[in-house]
């Protein structure tokens, strides 16, 4: 196994929370938590590995109340072990990151992984409390396994996207919701993107809600997904704005998401993060002119394909811009996050007060960005 | 406070903006947490973030306490000077400063009103979600600082979930920004971390909020019950049916007097033990059947009554008399602590009979009005300060329902925060090692802990030594404000 060109120099794999603390307060080097490995290059590149600590070992669902709509899990159990155990009671988290079902929820909290279900936020809009091993093999926790809760600071936000530079995440709470009664996806093939960009503008104006609404390029298709009780499905459907809708239901539309996760992943070697406005999102596709692109239309967010360190300096001159995925020397020219002056302090006095000797997985968040 | 510190702060901020005097502090001896008071040495009215910035390097400068205060509505003393010092009051702060229709989301400062914000884009078919029920007079700041909550939090999120960026003045006096007005969180989530902290991480000055279309369709449903268990089963086959209200709330017969007795009066079933304010939204197809299935469920759970509001105007009425229940209390009890709990929805119907059976050994009557459809109890004490051994019981009794929470898997706050009331629960919830967590967060945003300080964790001593309840009679107060309005300062 190497991580950003570097082989770690042993793996282990505890299988309980205790031998995950006994582990992080044995080693002395630098340490690197891995879940299924799903985004690895996802983070500024590692400065050190001495030790991985492969947390798919931790993979028990610890208590799962469907009535509560809770469940509590640990890192290393998969977003599909967990769906399919929600299923049999009818329920869900409202998640499809683009690593897929195969990522772990420690994962994919860690990166605060998201793909185009975005209606209901991201991972830490679900979480509802967290269990961390710190460097020292110190447990904590934070929040609790209720549904809404404000005891305590919420440091679930923290570890939330911190890459696991501040903690090791063990356990995660989450509060789950009922699946959708029905939903349906509509697919349509713009003429370019002028003909797309005025189509999701009357999207954006119209009552429409979808949970999803992606523009995907270059071929410019616009897909829409809706979940609802299955009469303002229908609704949504009959008020589309007029285009020749392709409209699929039950397996197929599974199946046609699945194929738009892999094609992510085949956009290019370097992708970016591009956060504007839903009203900007035709202008930074038109303005930078990627070679591909996957944009969250009503979250002002373009993902995209570039080739050049300067390309994505162009882009920053203007939006706030994260780097999900390039070749270590250019993460390493560019930076991952690029965070404000007065950000980049305080992102740093954090990972200095909960690893002050910076060895969780060095390099990967702060400690591998520049100040600008 | 030493003249030298008041001519500073009268420097930066103008004479008027500060104040000293005694009576005027009275005000700000507590906030809606009235049972404790302390008064500050000092009020400033800052006008912008730079006199904001400059009180706290001053305060820094003479190592005196600060706070920001907002609206004064909190519940669990966030905004009370517990070790004096300065007050940091941000009503002044209360302007819109723009709206982005089309992108949904507006910016604010942090003494703009709750409800000022749905009003002012309401125009444009939008709304700020998070409606606590004291919406009409809370600041944007101070539910920031708690993370407030409020029914409609059921379905679409407490605060933090909506807002999207902020402005705001570290412990240092530095100003940073953090998020952006798309709400994508870049790495760590420092803004994630600063909502909630109950004002002791920062003072945020300037918040951008997300604003939501205002749904198609609203349905209101009340349904009366004869028993507290088959009220409860109702809360619990809802959320098994997998129908998601916007808004599932309970009040039991106390608290149905009370409301029917003031001018918040909705038309409660007075002969109910308890009743559902039930609330879908969204598309108008599929409304009308999920409101049916509703009904079916409440009937199937023996509920005598069930209407459906037929107006806007009934619906008004009914959302009138749950969030006038509070303030409604003082037509049946001189005073109330309003409690503040969680726990896993299906617990509800084993833990209101065990706050009955807390309430009968205490002998003192307590009201459940509360959030059903996420668990978030909030049993409200009924008492009279003119009697100490009743003022003893509640913090008791309190405590004791607190344990009762914990107890079932629950937690100590749902919405209104731990501040200087809960902190010495901490331990119920949490080891030491989570509180160094906590503390080892709190340190990086507020080395000095001058900012806010004796809140949240545990100090063995909480509100109460400070504040033996009850230092100042509402008496005593309404003496010296008469006096101030008369122009006789003391």
């Amino acid at each position: 196994m190497t991580i950003d060109g570097i082989t770690p120099g042993k793996v282990l794999r505890p299988e309980s929370i205790d031998e995950l603390s006994q582990a992080l307060r044995a080693e002395s080097g630098a340490v690197v938590p891995l879940g299924a490995a799903t985004q690895t290059c996802f983070g500024n590149p590692l400065h050190r590995a001495d030790c991985v600590l492969d947390l798919t070992g931790l993979s028990r669902i610890t208590e799962y109340n469907p009535a509560d709509l809770t469940i509590h899990v640990e890192a290393g159990v998969t977003l599909g072990q967990l769906q399919h155990a929600l299923r049999e009671n009818n329920q869900f988290l409202p998640l499809d990151p683009w690593n897929g079902p195969q990522a772990t929820i420690g994962g994919i909290a860690a990166a605060n992984a998201q793909g185009p279900f975005r209606a209901a936020g991201t991972i830490r809009d679900w979480i509802i409390g967290m269990k961390v091993v710190h460097v020292d093999g110190r447990i904590s926790k934070t929040g609790g396994r209720v549904v809404k809760n404000v005891t305590g600071y919420d440091l679930a936000k923290l570890y939330t996207g911190s890459l696991g530079t501040l903690a090791v995440v063990a356990e995660i709470s989450l509060k789950l919701r009922a699946r959708f009664a029905r939903t349906a996806t509509a697919i349509v093939r713009c003429e370019n993107a002028a003909a797309a960009g005025r189509l999701l503008s009357a999207i954006r104006h119209s009552p429409l809600s979808p949970v999803s609404c992606e523009w995907v390029g270059p071929e410019n298709t616009v897909w829409l997904r809706f979940g609802e009780h299955p009469s303002a499905v229908d609704w949504q459907i009959r008020n589309l704005p007029a285009a020749d809708w392709k409209i699929i239901e039950g397996a197929d539309e599974s199946a046609e998401w699945e194929k738009l996760r892999r094609q992510y992943h085949e956009l290019g070697s370097v992708m970016l993060r591009v956060i504007g406005l839903p009203s900007t999102v035709s202008e930074i596709v038109s303005e930078y002119q990627p070679h591909a692109w996957i944009a969250h239309v009503m979250n002002g967010i373009v993902l995209m394909s570039v080739s050049t360190g300067d390309e994505i300096r162009a882009i920053r001159s203007r939006y706030r811009v994260v780097v999900e995925k390039a070749p270590a020397e250019m993460r390493r020219e560019a930076g991952t996050f690029a965070p404000a002056p007065a950000e980049y302090e305080l992102m740093k006095k954090m990972k200095e007060a909960f690893d002050p000797e910076g060895r969780l997985n060095p390099g990967r968040h702060v400690d591998g960005e520049r100040r600008n | 406070m030493r003249r030298e510190i008041i001519d500073r702060l009268e420097r930066a901020l103008g004479a008027a903006a500060v104040t000293t005097d005694d009576t005027e502090l009275l005000v700000y001896e507590c906030d809606a947490l009235a049972l404790f008071k302390n008064k500050p040495d000092a009020v400033v009215f800052p006008a912008n973030t730079e006199q904001v910035a400059e009180v706290v390097r001053i305060a820094n400068e003479y190592r005196i306490p600060f706070l920001p205060r907002g609206s004064g509505t909190g519940l669990s003393g966030g905004a009370m000077a517990i070790d004096g010092g300065i007050i940091i009051e941000l009503q002044g702060m209360n302007r819109i400063l723009s709206v982005d229709v089309d992108n949904r989301f507006a910016v604010v400062q942090p003494g703009v009103v709750n409800i000022h914000i749905s009003q002012a884009v309401a125009p444009h078919g939008l709304y700020y979600a998070p409606d606590p029920s004291s919406q009409s007079a809370c600041s944007i700041g101070g539910n920031v600082a708690e993370n407030a909550g409020g029914p409609h939090c059921l379905k679409y999120g407490m605060t933090t979930n909506h807002i999207l960026a902020i402005e705001a003045v570290l412990s240092s006096g530095e100003v940073v920004r953090l998020g952006n007005p798309a709400g994508e969180a870049v790495g760590m989530d420092l803004l994630g971390a600063i909502v909630g902290s109950e004002g002791t991480f920062a003072i945020v000055t300037e918040i951008t909020v997300r604003l939501l279309p205002k749904p198609q369709a609203v349905k209101t449903l009340l349904a009366a019950y004869k028993s507290f268990e088959e009220c409860s089963q109702t809360v619990s086959d809802i959320v098994a049916a997998g129908i998601v209200p916007a808004a599932l709330e309970f009040m039991d017969d106390n608290t149905i007097v009370a409301v029917e007795a003031s001018v918040y009066r909705a038309g409660f079933p007075l002969d109910a033990r308890a009743v559902l304010l039930i609330e879908v939204d969204g598309f108008s197809d599929g409304l009308t059947e999920t409101a049916a299935e509703i009904i079916e469920i409440c009937r199937r759970n023996n509920a005598y009554d069930v209407r459906v509001a037929k107006d806007e105007e009934e619906r008004a009425r009914l959302w009138m008399g749950r969030k006038g229940s509070f303030g409604a209390m003082g037509r049946i009890s001189p005073d109330m602590m309003v409690m503040d709990a969680v726990i896993p929805r299906t617990q509800l119907p084993g833990v209101l009979a065990g706050i009955e059976r807390i309430s009968e050994r205490y002998r003192l009557k307590v009201a459940n009005v509360f959030h059903a459809g996420d668990g978030n109890l909030h049993p409200l004490i009924l008492f009279d300060s003119r009697h100490q051994d009743q003022v003893d019981k509640i913090l008791i009794m309190g405590e004791e329902i607190m344990r009762l929470c914990v107890g079932v898997g629950g937690s100590l706050s749902g919405e209104h925060g731990v501040g200087c009331e809960k902190n010495d629960f901490m331990g119920m919830v949490f080891t030491e090692s989570d509180l160094e967590s906590m503390a080892c967060v709190k340190r990086v945003f507020n080395s000095s802990g001058l900012l806010n300080p004796s809140k949240v964790f545990p100090t063995g001593r909480g509100c109460t030594e400070i504040g033996r309840p009850g230092t100042t009679s509402t008496e005593e107060i309404g003496r010296k404000v008469e006096k101030m309005l008369l122009g006789q300062k003391q």
